[in-house]
């Protein structure tokens, strides 16, 4: 899997992103090409016929957008790095479990003496796929299944589903993807889902029972998203002790918003990036398309990541958010913004800052966020190479603040509250990256500017979250 | 929480006295409560008006989840929140105030069954009528129920309550009933009543108990609530007894503290009156 043949000439290497290691890693470069270049670059050669062979359901005009740009090769160099191209663009689909690429010289009766014939022999993924998992944590089993239907109308369209069933909850999840042929970035899909969550820091129980619809594309270098959703949310206490304050927020609402989302992401990974930035705004206007849920929010992260000497990498980022209710109705505890915790101001527990009522917390109008990283490989490095480069130390620095607002105030003194009372913490710790979408950490963290209310995790902390400040 | 920290806490409760600021939540009185609910807010807020303990009543749209047990009305008393006239009448006791501290054995027990009879026949009647009979249904409770809800959750929302209500009536065999059945059942109740009621100013004699408060509750909002038709409140008409229990209660216990404390409208939920 993941080779190129080509007949009668030798094999070049070609990475694709199933090996082990993580591509980001391996700066594949044009360089590998270079030691033949000389022999075959002049050759000039045509490519007459592309076929694809083991298609099922897939349709062959979805295809030939992907594939459109081999017939442009020149030279047999160009032919393989634009045959290169094209398997990765339909692995990319997500619809075939294999892709090999055959270049033959062009047979039959019109062929061409430098005449190329392509064919790519797929392998698709079954019509349906499923899996079987079994949950256990937080005083709750819980059984999860999932079923998949990759390709159902035979251009790329997913149709997943998921459904929980635990011993104190149910949920479950359907979506509809459907890529816009040959520009697989702009998409658009469907959910239509139930999700319960349990906020014990809140005292809080939050079933939300929704739809929503998306469309996404790239414009230049940043990629948007747009989003209607529909959301039935019932709030309830998690306990007879739940907070009075937590009590009044309980029942139903309905929130219909509007959201658009902008991320530009240069960094070479998501979770231990070595260089690059990240700019992630993100704006949601509910009450405007119906429900009773009336705010304007914005969010945003920033993330910038430089690599310094041996390898280490010096990482800084800043967050922060606004909620800005409509009308005369206050904001929802399930709309305000929570900070706090090991993936977020280090040495607080988790959404442990800021306003409370009987110690649960209630959430914020306003927040900001910062962090400052020092990432190195581990000391001594061992396992270099190979397991050891999922770890690496970091010394942080985080501060942040979140709290309510009086809109009334003007600008000035609304800065002035977010820099007053401002929660920090220093420490160090040990990250471990879990494949390219998780990590886990293992800190030792010192908490300082605690304020009243605030609940601290003063000495080692542990977290594990996708999102990480 | 455990029985043993219930416990304690319900302990610690007792040892405090009750406070001025306790209140009572009900749903929006204007376009939301419903007979049932509204009988049972009346017949809490007489048990601890014939009490003397001060409560104020609050209207609020999520008053029913916001309630520990789901049912309205409920008491936040410092910071113990109780709901339903039963636990508060428990609730009451164990801070030393109580109405049926003057009664024997004999007749505690005949107050239970009486209140009992009146949650089963007259209550579950109220529901029926509500949710059940689909022309109340259709023009008043899910309108009143739904009201501050917005499309399409309004409509879910009072279908879900609806299905919940018939589930019930059909687990206690009511689903079968007939709208005059039903009527039939209550006047029955009401005869019960008024035979035990007599002559005397309350149930048992000079002093009122949660019986009356109880009772006064569920008449009184169905003598002033309008619904589809007037069948219900006809039933209660015919015992003139059971009507002047009704001023009396209203007079002694709303009207005339009102007066005397000069409290706004807004810091009692009784609704129209009788006179």
């Amino acid at each position: 899997m993941g080779t190129v043949h080509a007949r009668s000439l030798d094999p070049l290497p070609m990475k694709g992103p199933e090996l082990g290691v993580q591509a980001d890693d391996l700066d594949v470069g044009d360089a590998e090409y270079e030691p033949q270049q000389e022999v075959l670059e002049n050759k000039d050669v045509v490519v007459q016929r592309v076929h694809i062979d083991g298609l099922g359901r897939t349709k062959e005009d979805f295809l030939t957008y992907e594939i459109a740009d081999v017939f442009r090769a020149k030279n047999l160099i160009d032919v393989m790095k634009k045959s290169h191209d094209a398997r990765q663009r339909l692995l990319r689909l997500g619809i075939f479990r294999q892709v090999e690429v055959i270049i033959d010289t062009s047979h039959g009766e019109d062929a061409l003496p430098n005449g190329l014939d392509i064919t790519f022999d797929v392998k698709e993924f079954r019509r349906l796929t499923g899996s079987y998992n079994t949950m256990v944590g937080n005083n709750e089993g819980s059984m999860v299944l999932g079923l998949k239907l990759p390709n159902v109308f035979g251009r790329a369209e997913k149709l997943t589903f998921q459904f929980s069933y635990g011993t104190k909850e149910t949920s479950y999840g359907l979506s509809f993807f459907k890529p816009q042929a040959g520009r697989f970035e702009r998409n658009f899909s469907v959910n239509l889902y139930k999700v319960t969550g349990q906020f014990p820091w809140s005292s809080l129980r939050e079933t939300d029972r929704g739809i929503s619809t998306e469309f996404s594309f790239p414009i230049w270098k940043t990629n948007h998203t747009l989003k209607w959703e529909g959301v039935w949310r019932e709030l309830g206490c998690l306990a007879r002790t739940a907070s009075f304050a937590v009590r009044e927020e309980s029942g139903h609402s309905l929130k219909s918003s509007l959201s658009h989302a902008m991320v530009i992401d240069t960094r070479n990974s998501p979770i231990l990036p070595k260089k690059g930035a990240l700019l992630k705004i993100n704006q949601e206007l509910a009450g405007y398309t119906g429900g009773d849920a009336r705010f304007l929010k914005e969010d945003f992260e920033i993330q910038l990541n430089r690599r310094l000497f041996w390898d280490s990498v010096l990482s800084a980022s800043l967050w922060g958010g606004l909620l800005l209710p409509f009308g005369d109705k206050p904001t929802s505890i399930a709309d305000r913004f929570y900070l706090g915790g090991p993936t977020s101001v280090r040495g607080f527990s988790m959404y442990s800052i800021g306003p409370q009522s009987e110690g649960d917390y209630l959430g914020g109008e306003v927040y900001w966020a910062g962090g400052l990283h020092l990432y190195t490989p581990l000391p001594f490095r061992p396992g270099r190479g190979g397991f050891g480069d999922l770890f690496r130390t970091h010394f942080f620095l985080n501060a942040g603040n979140l709290c309510n607002l009086n809109y009334g105030e003007g600008p000035r003194a609304h800065l002035s509250r977010l820099a007053e009372c401002v929660r920090w913490s220093y420490g160090a710790g040990i990250v471990l990256r879990l494949g390219n979408i998780a990590r886990l950490e293992l800190n030792y963290c010192i908490p300082m500017g605690v304020q009243s209310g605030d609940r601290i995790c003063d000495g080692v902390q542990f977290g594990a979250g996708i999102r990480f400040l | 929480m455990s029985l043993a920290a219930e416990a304690f806490v319900s302990q610690i409760a007792a040892a405090e006295p009750w406070p001025e600021n306790a209140i009572l939540y009900q749903p929006l009185r204007e376009d939301q409560i419903l007979l049932s609910d509204c009988a049972s807010s009346l017949a809490v807020q007489a048990y601890l008006r014939m009490l003397g303990l001060p409560v104020r009543v609050q209207c609020r749209a999520n008053a029913e989840y916001m309630s520990p047990s789901g049912k309205v009305p409920f008491i936040h008393v410092g910071n113990q929140v109780v709901s339903e006239l039963g636990p508060i009448v428990q609730f009451t006791r164990a801070k030393g105030h109580s109405l049926s501290d003057g009664l024997d054995d004999v007749q505690r027990a005949e107050m239970k069954a009486y209140m009992e009879l009146v949650n089963n026949m007259l209550l579950t009647a109220e529901l029926y009528i509500q949710w059940c009979d689909e022309n109340t249904a259709a023009e008043i409770t899910r309108p009143r129920y739904s009201s501050p809800y917005s499309w399409p959750l309004n409509h879910i929302l009072a279908y879900q309550k609806q299905w919940e209500v018939r589930r019930k009536m059909s687990a206690i065999g009511w689903a079968g009933k007939t709208l005059e059945q039903v009527y039939e059942d209550v006047s029955q109740c009401c005869q019960a009543l008024s035979q035990r009621l007599g002559t005397q100013p309350f149930f048992f004699n000079k002093q009122p108990t949660e019986l009356d408060a109880l009772v006064f509750g569920h008449l009184f909002t169905i003598l002033t609530t309008r619904l589809t038709t007037d069948e219900l409140s006809e039933k209660i008409k015919s015992y003139s007894n059971l009507l002047s229990f009704c001023r009396r209660i209203e007079q002694t216990y709303f009207e005339s503290q009102d007066r005397d404390s000069q409290l706004g409208a807004s810091d009692y939920s009784k609704g129209p009156s009788l006179m």
